[in-house]
């Protein structure tokens, strides 16, 4: 008997059977919490996020349509779950001031510093652009999104979608340029 | 192709969201427009270079604090199973005449709170009555035992008898006590008192003594006797 999908464990999570949801949090939650780790650059935070989209899937399982694909569902609660959060936290210091510091993974001292230095540049750059626009990058470059499930997800045309993540690269690449001192790409 | 229409497939040729042709063309164009090929270079570079960003884990607190709320939401849950019933028992037939819609539901509660400070009202009132009639009561009834004691009280014999009388027809709590009738009787001995010479009063006493059916009478009279 064949495993069930995404959808078919929320639906039964959605008819009552909430232990399901333990599924689907070993499978997504990791790559959810690097989802709003990209978005807001803090730990704490992303940790408390993650823990917050899995508490609103209970609190609104019963609103999960069978027919929605579960991954659009769950990425739309964390957008708006990233959205209260900043409308809360709205003036704590900016996003791009406390971009945090990243491990690299086994290189040399020289390229550890090269690479810790691209790694704060780019956070930097990600924090910058405007909140859409990040999330449309984020959602196609690192959550595997394809340009019809952020526009579902959006509620815009493909169109809209590629456009917005052709100027989120550019914008970045500017930015990008900019703090490196014109020296890198 | 025209340039713009090649910068329009740029998003889908980095995410490879592009069919065979399409990508040939793109690649076409750009050996030999400089300008975007530079563009497209410029977005490659930035996209590859977002992998430098990488993947982390969360600490173990995010799974912790997970399990620990779902299992707080499941016992929530079994508890919310059992309760149905327990209100069944409640309320009972009674809830089928609650109405469904929260408006009527208050307009019930308000018009059951308006009878009810009503119904307190008007009952507070006839208590209020209740009590001025039975403290009239009192009062007449204490009269009526005042009046019993000053007519046992007075020298005439006939009012004497008309207070004893008066008294009998008392309530059992109002009724004359037994040292008001006492000294009514210690009046009488002492205006009946018989003189040791007058032979026929004590004759006539002691006659009087063998026919008292009364205790008390009985006692005075034997002690006038000894006397």
């Amino acid at each position: 008997m064949d495993k069930p999908n995404d959808n078919e464990l929320m639906e039964q999570v959605s008819a009552g059977k909430v232990e399901k949801l333990a599924i689907l949090f070993e499978k997504h939650h990791v790559r959810l919490y690097n989802f709003f780790l990209r978005l807001t650059g803090r730990r704490n935070i992303s940790e408390d996020l993650v823990q917050e989209v899995f508490i609103r899937i209970l609190k609104y399982r019963s609103t999960y349509q069978a027919r929605s694909k579960f991954l659009v569902w769950l990425y739309s609660i964390a957008r708006n779950t990233h959205v209260d959060h900043l409308r809360k936290r709205k003036n704590e210091v900016p996003l791009d001031k406390q971009w945090y510091e990243m491990e690299s993974t086994e290189p040399s001292p020289a390229e550890k510093a090269e690479k810790s230095q691209e790694v704060i540049w780019l956070g930097h750059a990600l924090g910058k652009l405007p909140l859409k626009k990040r999330e449309a990058l984020i959602l196609s470059r690192y959550q595997g999104f394809k340009y019809k499930e952020i526009a579902e997800l959006f509620g815009c045309q493909i169109g809209t979608v590629k456009v917005l993540v052709h100027r989120a690269i550019k914008e970045l690449g500017k930015v990008y340029f900019e703090l490196s001192g014109g020296t890198a790409l | 192709m025209k340039c713009n229409q090649i910068k329009e497939k740029f998003s889908d040729f980095l995410t490879g969201e592009l069919d065979k042709n399409v990508r040939e063309k793109i690649q076409e164009h750009i050996t030999v427009c400089s300008s975007c090929r530079e563009e497209l270079e410029n977005l490659s570079a930035i996209w590859t270079k977002l992998e430098v960003l990488p993947e982390e884990q969360p600490s173990d607190k995010v799974r912790t604090r997970f399990y620990a709320v779902l299992d707080q939401y499941k016992q929530n849950q079994d508890r919310k199973t059992v309760q149905p019933r327990k209100e069944r028992f409640s309320i009972g037939w009674f809830r089928h005449w609650i109405p469904a819609r929260p408006a009527f539901q208050f307009s019930i509660a308000a018009l059951l709170l308006v009878i009810g400070l009503a119904g307190g009202y008007f009952l507070r009132s006839g208590w209020q009555r209740k009590g001025e009639i039975a403290q009239l009561r009192q009062e007449v009834h204490q009269l009526s035992r005042i009046t019993a004691v000053s007519l046992l009280q007075q020298e005439s014999l006939s009012e004497r008898m008309g207070g004893i009388r008066w008294s009998s027809q008392l309530s059992q709590e109002n009724r004359v006590s037994l040292a008001d009738f006492l000294r009514t009787l210690d009046l009488d001995i002492s205006s009946i008192s018989p003189s040791p010479n007058n032979s026929l009063a004590q004759s006539e006493l002691f006659q009087s003594f063998s026919e008292q059916a009364s205790p008390v009478v009985e006692i005075a009279l034997n002690l006038v006797k000894r006397f």
